[in-house]
């Protein structure tokens, strides 16, 4: 359906030095496949799926829809656009529109559809993404969320055979980013339309795709199903993209250490990896342990982590030169180690090389 | 809106108020030159009376634009004496405004007409009729009916038919005033007007009287939008060196004016405003200027926002290109014009880009009020347009819509939105911008206010009037356009 052959674009800059973000882009895409494309920031993931409906124009090579080639001069790219829908980072809705009319604007202009005909639809397009009752309002009153499934409604109405989705949730406050995947999530499973599909939620991609594509250095290094690339990948790139363990390290050296700024680090540290859910836990934990239960044990080493392949969070407490655990001594305050432990799946307490570490995992 | 009305004429009362009451004060005695020593003297810029005066050094000079505002001061005690034509003010007006004549002046100064230097064929030929009136004694009679000082004038007043063939003679005049030269509606009357249209009659060619802004009718003979210069010229030898006279038509003498203290129009403040609309708008027909005026004012602002809209659409498309060298003209272009006053873009476009051609100064205006337009309004189009985001352009487009329908459909609607106060702005200054047209003698609701000064001496009504209508053009604009903008949400 969709077949790729040796993509590249290269910037000038402005010193007059050539920047290249795409070097040679090579796939095929069939109809119906979820493909969710990965890989660190700057890679040019973005800039390939813009080329794939021309908002952004290709330095080289070819692309090839249903046996033709877009990129030859006079091809009438607006019209593969109505059947190859788009849905932004910033959601683009138009502004100056209700919600109503975002969704019909388009059927009706260019579909030649009814006004009632197209309301009809666009009523059950916002139904499906729990937006009906916001059909009349205008977009400035509506969240980040609601705004995203605004737009994926909008681009539905087209009745694409593909949808192109650039980071949907990267702009989004992270409660809010559930709302969104679950449309999509649905989406997926249902429709049998062709999605592409930039995002950062690993968990989410692994769960709706048929397909990932690593992308690393301008190349797609890695192209396969999400258990082969999350659980054997070939290339070390992707091994260390999808097994990267991200952290954030504070040292105390005294009981008087800024604690809020630790806490306002940690928040935005949840923010940034997408474990928003879990920034309350953290929260709490790091109080009990810092401000009550290892109150008198510093220097202490807080680092918080998470590992985006496992999953998994955990807060290590880690006091040099020791050889036994705190939380036997006498004195410990066992009212907020009971809830430190309600709160977490497991402690683990352990000897190491440097001290003894309490290792909390959420 | 309806405070600022209610404010708004508050205000103007309190204008009217101050504008009607004779401050009362010490009357100087005042009876010969050698008494105004010491005093504050008034005198019109550009008249021989302005050069006598600005010789002693024993009084405070003032200069005044015209005969009205010179009148003015005297009135409000701005000044102690005003020096001006035994002929200027006659003595019924004197009685209304609340002034006197205290003494006559013995010099005596000739007045002629100025002709460009190149002119000597006209020149020649209007001496012979000067010698020839003379002669006949045309000229006494003319200078019988207008210069026996009472202010009396024949009724009706004689109109000449001014028919005769060939190319008109374009005469200019500084002063609109009686009884040298005025206009009641289309016709021109006092003692020099007649004495053109006999002329034109003697010439067998018909003849177009203008009125110009003082410092514009001299550039004007000079770049031949004239070809003979009037209003009550001196001869003196600094002029001499730049036109050629004729032969002196008339010896006019100093008179010295002081406010009349026993002077009392009588009755209140609404007594004194009627007196004032009589006077100012009712006598002579004088509101036909005020309604000719509106219709220039309105006529040169719609069609200059028209045209400087269409341009200014142009030169947005220039600075949103993406060819450099568009962009780099667009914006020389928004320098130039930011760059210079919009008076002096005037008068270059009158006295050079169009000298000579016989474009109407109306066209000239409105050729550089929209010239001018066309930078402020691209600029506005321009900060609109760049101000509704990318992102728009690139969702239509992914719709599939063109680039046109995208422009069209998605992005203008959002900037008319955002650009329309802006917009609104442009246009009102726009309307007041256009109160300097009088520079290239276009009789717009400013100038009419000028004109009427001129015959009635009285600066408030004439000019509260103007302030009131400019005041309600501004708040239709912004009304019209309103309207318009509603009318394409709608859409």
């Amino acid at each position: 359906m969709i077949s790729v052959r040796h993509l590249s674009k290269s910037y000038i800059n402005p010193d007059g030095s050539k920047f290249q973000v795409l070097k040679d882009v090579n796939c095929e895409i069939g109809p119906g496949e979820v493909i969710s494309i990965i890989g660190p920031s700057g890679t040019g993931k973005s800039t390939f799926l813009r080329m794939l409906n021309l908002l952004e124009h290709p330095s080289g090579g070819e692309i090839w829809v249903d046996g033709e080639n877009i990129l030859r001069k006079g091809y009438p790219i607006h019209k593969l656009r109505r059947k190859m829908g788009m849905v932004f980072q910033s959601f683009n809705l138009f502004e100056h529109m209700s919600v109503l009319d975002n969704v019909t604007y388009a059927p009706c202009k260019l579909l030649g559809m009814s006004r009632e005909e197209a309301e009809n639809e666009a009523m059950a397009l916002l139904r499906k993404v729990g937006m009906a009752e916001k059909a009349g309002v205008s977009p400035s009153t509506l969240s980040g969320g609601q705004k995203q499934r605004v737009a994926i409604a909008r681009c539905l109405a087209m009745k694409p055979e593909v949808v192109l989705f650039d980071e949907p949730t990267s702009a989004l406050d992270p409660t809010m980013v559930g709302e969104v995947l679950s449309v999509m999530k649905q989406l997926a499973r249902e429709s049998g339309i062709t999605m592409l599909i930039v995002t950062h939620e690993m968990k989410f991609a692994r769960d709706v795709s048929t397909r990932i594509f690593f992308m690393n250095e301008g190349l797609i290094y890695e192209d396969g199903a999400p258990s082969q690339i999350f659980e054997s990948p070939v290339h070390s790139a992707t091994k260390a993209f999808v097994q990267r363990i991200q952290k954030l390290v504070f040292d105390i050296t005294s009981a008087d250490f800024d604690f809020y700024d630790m806490q306002s680090q940690m928040a935005q540290f949840c923010v940034k990896y997408d474990i928003a859910g879990k920034r309350d836990a953290i929260a709490h934990i790091t109080e009990e342990m810092t401000q009550v239960v290892l109150r008198d044990y510093w220097p202490l080493h807080v680092v918080l982590s998470y590992s985006g392949q496992k999953e998994e969070t955990a807060l290590a407490f880690m006091m040099e030169g020791r050889e036994t655990s705190p939380l036997q001594d006498e004195g410990i305050d066992d009212i907020s180690l009971m809830m430190v432990r309600a709160m977490s799946k497991e402690i683990i307490e352990e000897k190491t090389v440097k001290g003894f570490r309490v290792k909390v995992i959420l | 809106m309806k405070r600022s009305y209610f404010f708004t004429t508050i205000l103007l009362s309190a204008l009217v108020t101050c504008g009607c009451s004779k401050q009362v004060g010490h009357a100087p005695e005042i009876n010969s030159v050698s008494d105004i020593s010491g005093h504050r003297v008034a005198v019109v810029t550009g008249t021989c009376y302005e050069l006598q005066m600005s010789k002693r050094d024993d009084i405070k000079l003032t200069r005044f634009n015209s005969e009205s505002d010179q009148a003015q001061a005297l009135v409000l005690g701005q000044a102690d004496v005003a020096v001006n034509d035994e002929v200027t003010f006659n003595a019924k007006m004197m009685k209304d405004l609340g002034f006197k004549m205290a003494f006559k002046g013995d010099e005596s100064y000739p007045a002629a007409f100025g002709f460009r230097k190149s002119e000597t064929e006209l020149l020649g030929s209007f001496n012979q009729f000067l010698a020839e009136v003379k002669a006949n004694g045309t000229l006494d009679s003319l200078e019988g009916v207008w210069l026996k000082g009472d202010g009396k004038y024949p009724d009706p007043l004689r109109i000449y038919p001014n028919k005769g063939t060939g190319e008109p003679i374009r005469i200019g005049t500084a002063g609109a005033t009686a009884p040298i030269s005025f206009r009641i509606q289309e016709d021109w009357f006092g003692i020099e007007s007649e004495l053109m249209y006999l002329f034109g009659e003697w010439m067998g060619r018909p003849v177009k009287l203008m009125s110009y802004a003082p410092t514009s009718v001299m550039m004007s003979l000079q770049t031949g939008d004239i070809d003979i210069m009037m209003g009550c010229v001196f001869v003196t030898e600094e002029r001499k060196e730049v036109f050629n006279f004729s032969d002196v038509y008339h010896y006019y003498h100093p008179a010295y004016f002081v406010k009349d203290m026993d002077a009392n129009a009588g009755g209140g403040l609404w007594e004194s405003i009627k007196r004032g609309v009589r006077r100012n708008l009712i006598e002579e027909g004088r509101w036909r200027f005020i309604t000719d005026g509106l219709w220039e004012t309105v006529k040169i602002t719609l069609l200059s926002i028209l045209f400087g809209s269409l341009l200014g659409m142009g030169l947005c498309a220039m600075a949103r290109s993406r060819r450099r060298a568009l962009r780099k003209t667009a914006s020389l272009y928004n320098d130039f014009m930011q760059g210079i006053p919009m008076l002096v873009l005037l008068l270059i476009m009158f006295y050079v880009v169009f000298a000579g051609t016989s474009l109407s100064s109306s066209f000239v205006a409105i050729v550089a009020f929209a010239l001018n337009f066309a930078a402020g309004a691209g600029g506005v189009f321009r900060n609109a347009l760049d101000s509704v985001p990318r992102g728009q352009t690139e969702a239509g487009l992914a719709l599939g819509f063109t680039r046109l329908q995208t422009f069209f459909g998605i992005v203008l609607p959002q900037a008319v939105k955002l650009g329309l106060p802006m917009y609104k702005g442009q246009c009102v200054s726009l309307l007041k911008g256009t109160s300097i047209v009088g520079y290239i003698a276009v009789h717009d609701l400013t100038r009419a206010s000028d004109l009427i000064r001129s015959r009635t001496f009285d600066a408030f009504l004439p000019l509260l009037v103007v302030t009131v209508i400019y005041f309600l053009l501004a708040a239709l604009i912004g009304l019209i356009l309103n309207l318009i903008f509603n009318k394409s949400r709608a859409i």
